[in-house]
């Protein structure tokens, strides 16, 4: 077999050729998507840790505010059972104070017609002693008939009252 | 041993039969390489663009084996043209050989095609006339491969020029000045050993072929294993070149720290 050195210079372009146009319409557009892959991974795995801390940090949040609002429930809980206490006994003391009040009221009444009784009393008592006057006076009687008289109308008297 | 047709014009000799399987390997890297990345596709590769990927990732394997991925990047596609055209060139010449026999000179539109020189020689074996082979590997001829070879020979030292010019020129006088005349041989015989053992492998594969052929019926067998290990052989022999040619070009441009 003879050596042709055409054949080399032949090889040589024919390879370079073909480097150029494999290199522009095979290999190129093909590492460029392969490249394209590999951004989109990363950029996927990047939003996902992204998305992670977001979760996370929204998660943090709505514990606190979880928190926050029982704690405030806690709050208004105690409030209104402090002031329901207050309530309860501000209705003692109105029903204390207005047991009292009728109860003076009572005794008043009581005390006004008793003073009614006793003056209406009086009053019959000087009607009646004028009247034992007048009949002592009518019947002349002795000291003792008078004093068995005034028993006798004391006895009346008190039999009356 | 077969002849080549010879075309003489104008002064130079063309090997049509070297020439013409160097246009078909050529045709068929091309053809391959752009079908199978063809619809490309980010989210949904097809199965061709996924085979294709691998093929990417296999040949950033043996870059980066010999030099950082950050400069490796640049020779990938290198790489790929490479393993892909050396690999179609070796099994190209597997599957059939086209021999004409040429009793008398042939010309083709007044274009000598056989000489007579040839058809003497064809003779002078033993044969009726010249013998002639048509179809056969790029890569068993040693021009075609003496050619690869010093585009990687050229590629080599243009880029250690290039990219790493203090330490590229100071490696000849290491480790001292005396050794200048044998860092020059090895970097000569690098091109050469490169070229001569891809031709070596296959062309003599094609030789153990056409010998396996004088025995008839009887050596199918032989054959059919032979050209499956023929196979086997054109796919080293290209990942070798591949190699090879990565570890020259890191040599030569990268320069590690010590």
């Amino acid at each position: 077999m003879e050596f042709y050195w055409e054949n080399t210079v032949f090889a040589i372009l024919a390879f370079a050729l073909l480097y150029f146009l494999l290199n522009k319409y095979a290999f190129g557009p093909l590492f460029s998507v392969m490249e394209k892959r590999r951004e989109m991974v990363q950029e996927q795995i990047s939003s996902a840790e992204s998305n992670r801390k977001e979760a996370e940090r929204l998660l943090a949040e709505q514990q606190k505010a979880m928190a926050e609002v029982r704690k405030e429930a806690q709050e208004i809980l105690e409030q209104a059972r402090q002031m329901s206490g207050k309530e309860a006994d501000e209705m003692i003391r109105q029903a204390q104070e207005e047991s009292a009040r009728i109860k003076e009221e009572a005794l008043k009444d009581i005390s006004a017609e008793k003073d009614k009784a006793v003056a209406a009393l009086r009053g019959q008592v000087s009607a009646m002693a004028v009247m034992i006057a007048s009949k002592i006076i009518e019947k002349q009687v002795d000291e003792k008939s008078q004093e068995q008289l005034i028993d006798q109308y004391l006895k009346e008297v008190g039999g009356k009252l | 041993m077969h002849q080549a047709p010879v075309l003489e014009l104008g002064g130079f000799n063309f090997d049509l039969s070297t020439i013409g399987v160097t246009v078909v390997t050529f045709l068929i890297t091309f053809i391959v390489a752009k079908v199978m990345t063809r619809n490309l596709s980010v989210e949904n590769p097809s199965k061709m663009q996924n085979f294709m990927e691998w093929v990417v990732e296999f040949v950033q394997g043996i870059a980066t084996s010999s030099m950082p991925l950050k400069k490796a990047k640049a020779y990938v596609s290198l790489g790929m043209t490479l393993i892909m055209f050396i690999f179609i060139a070796n099994i190209l010449g597997l599957p059939f050989a086209v021999i004409t026999e040429h009793p008398e000179p042939v010309k083709v539109a007044g274009l000598t095609i056989v000489s007579e020189e040839a058809v003497q020689k064809g003779i002078e074996k033993g044969h009726h006339g010249a013998e002639i082979l048509w179809w056969k590997s790029p890569t068993a001829d040693i021009s075609v491969t003496l050619g690869l070879a010093l585009v990687v020979f050229f590629l080599i030292h243009f880029l250690g020029l290039k990219l790493n010019t203090k330490h590229y020129l100071k490696h000849y006088m290491e480790p001292y000045a005396i050794f200048f005349p044998l860092n020059i041989l090895k970097e000569v015989m690098k091109p050469i050993t490169l070229a001569i053992r891809l031709y070596a492998n296959i062309f003599a594969g094609e030789i153990l072929i056409s010998t396996i052929i004088m025995a008839g019926v009887f050596g199918i067998p032989l054959l059919a294993v032979w050209q499956g290990f023929s196979i086997f052989i054109g796919a080293i022999q290209a990942f070798l070149f591949t190699v090879l040619t990565m570890v020259y070009i890191s040599q030569a441009t990268i320069h590690e720290e010590h």
